[in-house]
């Protein structure tokens, strides 16, 4: 008898859709399938126009093989393009000083092998995230559905995105206002490596304040990442860099990390997204300031 | 040329077919059923499943008379009329197979009498006349095994023939302990036969659970049926007097008998119907093999029921019969469902999923729990006989993957154990589900609580 949960009427429904359960469950990491798995994201609201012209031939054009994306990969499309074309999303870039955090990351190297945890810029950025989510907590809302009322949590949930082999993930790490930077940076790689494997839980996901996606360790200046609804803003970082900082005098040469803060205007405006992202930049600069 | 044309044509109207048939011209199909009996339902409404479940009932009313008198209440002894008792069954299965010919009238269902054989890829002769398909469902069942050897003997009968009740012999042999030759013998013992059953495995009711079995078996025993296993009848004689059974195995030696029940099992018919025609192919068995969508390897002709083999019951059947008409009007279908199995002897053995031995066999992780009914207050308040609920399930998870019910209404009891298995139910569901007291059902929940530690009945 097959391992997988699926009551009679989901079998009908993903014969009639043509779904193969067994993998459906597999791409999902999930052990049983309910009938909301099989009726995917709804469809992007409001007219989409002709796009009858992006159906070309391209074998017309040279040489091409098809290869049929995975019902995880469809979901996740479906999901961003519902995101990109429901939220009126803008993006706020700043950057923040992180020569103290690099220090500090030096100072604690010894102590870190010890630990057997590696004490990332990441661990640093996700703590300062909370820090200044808790001084705005209009940041760390959701909006219902019928846009009527925000949802202010009362806890600070941070999702991480996650690059796989199978696609993106986001699992959540809780309650990181309560927890230190130790603990933070071995859930982080513990849930990166678990997604690696597909081996995140369902429950580790979702409920999240904001989520954190850092492409630091891959490159770039700037992005615009895009809302993980139903949270309100993303927050993106690239490769931090050395940049020449004025100091009054003379030009220093300051590792700078790069900050993209998405946010859904229908809650935040652009002022309170400034401020937010200048409180940030400020912890970030100086951590001991996360503590106070 | 053909004669007449079929865009769909059903071969045989038992549960299968004429469910087939109404499902498709539910389906805005036109459908045709052929089948050479009078009147529709097949084996299961004329002479297996119905006519058995009335006399299976006339036995339950003489047992459970006779149990009153350990209440204080006397019946005396039942006076048998054996035609009145004939013509109540008679009437019941005439009122089915009438209601069927209404149902057929009003989805405007083409019924023809007679046998169809085919002729072609394409075509048919039924009873003479060429008729011209585009799809057909062959649905025509199985037949009673006829044992080799044995003489021809109005006393020596099938299952068919038992239901008749031609008489009640004095003493009765039926030969094979499936549930068809358990059922003949809860019947006849009610009526007065002194039945002995003859069964050629180690156990009554193969392939179910065996502790279950062995409650069932000492309670036919105490009805007074003598019962044989692991015991072969090697040579039958028609003597003036008297049928003489010899047996070799566990019991060595001859059996006397007025009639005798040949119930081996069943054959499938298959060849029946000239399929190698159609380029259909038929096994040495008379089964026709047939995928989840109930296809043949011939596009646009289907099997259904007991012509695609075992498990050969009336509800698998239907089920199929449903799918192959969805599959032939462009609808996704298919079966993977469980297919449960009931014995309705007194007391009832009913069963669905693996059971033990068959999860031990395929090497799956399994434990086992259980409800003896001597400490169900339902069961002994009415009177019900020695019962047990065992059910099968996945120690990490669980879930439930087999169950076995032995004891008064089992049959209606697996029903929810049934759904519990499809919808992936574990232990938990079940004994948090309240079950009203006092009832049977509460067995079911007893045996997960049992399980989980958090039984107080027991």
């Amino acid at each position: 008898m097959a391992d997988l949960i699926a009551p009679p009427s989901v079998r009908a429904l993903a014969r009639q859709k043509g779904i193969d359960l067994e993998k459906l469950a597999a791409e999902l990491g999930r052990t049983s399938i309910a009938r909301e798995d099989l009726e995917g994201a709804p469809a992007a609201a409001g007219p989409t126009g002709d796009t009858s012209y992006w159906q070309v031939n391209h074998g017309d054009y040279g040489p091409v093989t098809e290869e049929p994306l995975s019902r995880f990969a469809q979901v996740a499309a479906q999901n961003l393009a519902a995101a990109q074309a429901l939220i009126p999303a803008v993006t706020h870039h700043d950057r923040a000083d992180v020569s103290a955090i690099e220090a500090l990351r030096k100072e604690l190297k010894p102590e870190a092998q010890a630990r057997g945890i590696k004490l990332t810029a990441l661990a640093f950025q996700v703590k300062a995230l909370a820090r200044a989510l808790g001084e705005f907590p209009r940041f760390n809302a959701s909006l219902s559905a019928d846009g009527e009322t925000l949802v202010l949590k009362h806890y600070v949930h941070i999702g991480i995105a996650v690059d796989t082999a199978h696609g993106l993930m986001v699992p959540v790490l809780r309650n990181v206002d309560k927890k230190g930077l130790w603990q933070i940076a071995g859930e982080i790689a513990d849930l990166a490596g678990r997604a690696q494997e597909r081996k995140v839980r369902p429950e580790e996901m979702g409920g999240a304040s904001m989520t954190i996606t850092n492409l630091g360790g891959i490159g770039g200046t700037a992005f615009s990442p895009i809302v993980n609804p139903p949270e309100l803003a993303i927050l993106g970082i690239t490769r931090t860099e050395i940049s020449p900082v004025w100091d009054g005098a003379a030009f220093q040469p300051v590792p700078m990390v790069p900050l993209d803060l998405s946010y859904d205007h229908r809650v935040i405006n652009g002022a309170d997204a400034a401020r937010f992202m200048i409180y940030l930049a400020g912890l970030i600069a100086d951590p001991r300031r996360i503590m106070v | 040329m053909a004669d007449k044309h079929a865009p769909f044509i059903v071969l045989g109207a038992g549960p299968g077919g004429y469910a087939c048939a109404f499902r498709a011209a539910d389906l805005g199909l036109d459908v045709t059923l052929v089948d050479p009996r009078a009147s529709l339902g097949g084996v299961c409404l004329n002479e297996g499943c119905i006519p058995s479940k009335a006399l299976l009932h006339a036995a339950e009313v003489i047992r459970e008379a006779a149990h009153m008198a350990a209440w204080g209440i006397g019946f005396g002894d039942p006076k048998l009329d054996l035609d009145a008792l004939r013509a109540k069954k008679d009437g019941i299965v005439r009122q089915l197979t009438d209601g069927l010919s209404g149902l057929a009238r009003r989805r405007k269902v083409r019924v023809v009498r007679g046998a169809a054989v085919f002729s072609g890829p394409k075509s048919l002769e039924i009873d003479g006349e060429t008729w011209s398909f585009d799809r057909a469902v062959i649905a025509v069942g199985s037949a009673p095994v006829q044992l080799p050897g044995w003489p021809e003997d109005a006393r020596i009968w099938d299952s068919t023939a038992a239901l008749e009740l031609r008489s009640v012999p004095k003493r009765l042999a039926i030969v094979g302990g499936g549930i068809i030759g358990l059922e003949m013998a809860t019947i006849y013992a009610a009526l007065g036969s002194a039945v002995t059953v003859i069964e050629f495995l180690d156990q009554i009711a193969p392939g179910a659970d065996a502790e279950a079995v062995q409650i069932l078996r000492a309670a036919m025993e105490g009805q007074g049926v003598t019962i044989h296993s692991a015991t072969r009848v090697t040579a039958v004689k028609a003597g003036k007097a008297a049928l003489t059974l010899a047996c070799e195995g566990a019991f060595e030696g001859e059996i006397k008998a007025d009639a005798a029940i040949q119930a081996v099992g069943r054959r499938a018919n298959g060849s029946l119907v000239n399929a190698k025609a159609a380029g259909v192919e038929v096994d040495a068995r008379g089964v026709i093999a047939v995928d989840a969508q109930c296809r043949t390897q011939v596009p646009d002709i289907f099997a259904i029921g007991d012509v695609t083999g075992n498990p050969m019951l009336a509800h698998r059947a239907t089920h199929q019969g449903h799918v192959a008409a969805e599959v032939a009007a462009g609808h996704a279908a298919g079966l993977d469902a469980l297919i449960p199995s009931v014995a309705y002897t007194n007391p009832e053995l009913a069963w669905a999923g693996l059971t033990p031995a068959q999860a031990k066999e395929a090497g799956i992780a399994h434990k086992l729990t259980s409800f003896p009914w001597a400490a169900s207050g339902r069961n002994l308040a009415s009177g019900g006989s020695d019962g047990l609920t065992r059910i099968v399930y996945d120690p990490d998870t669980h879930r439930l993957l087999g169950a076995t019910v032995v004891g008064r209404n089992a049959g209606e009891l697996l029903a929810e154990l049934v759904l519990a298995m499809e919808m992936g139910a574990t232990l938990e569901d079940l004994a948090l589900s309240v079950h009203a007291h006092p009832t049977l059902s509460e067995t079911v929940a007893f045996s997960a609580e049992r399980a989980l530690g958090t039984l107080t009945d027991l």
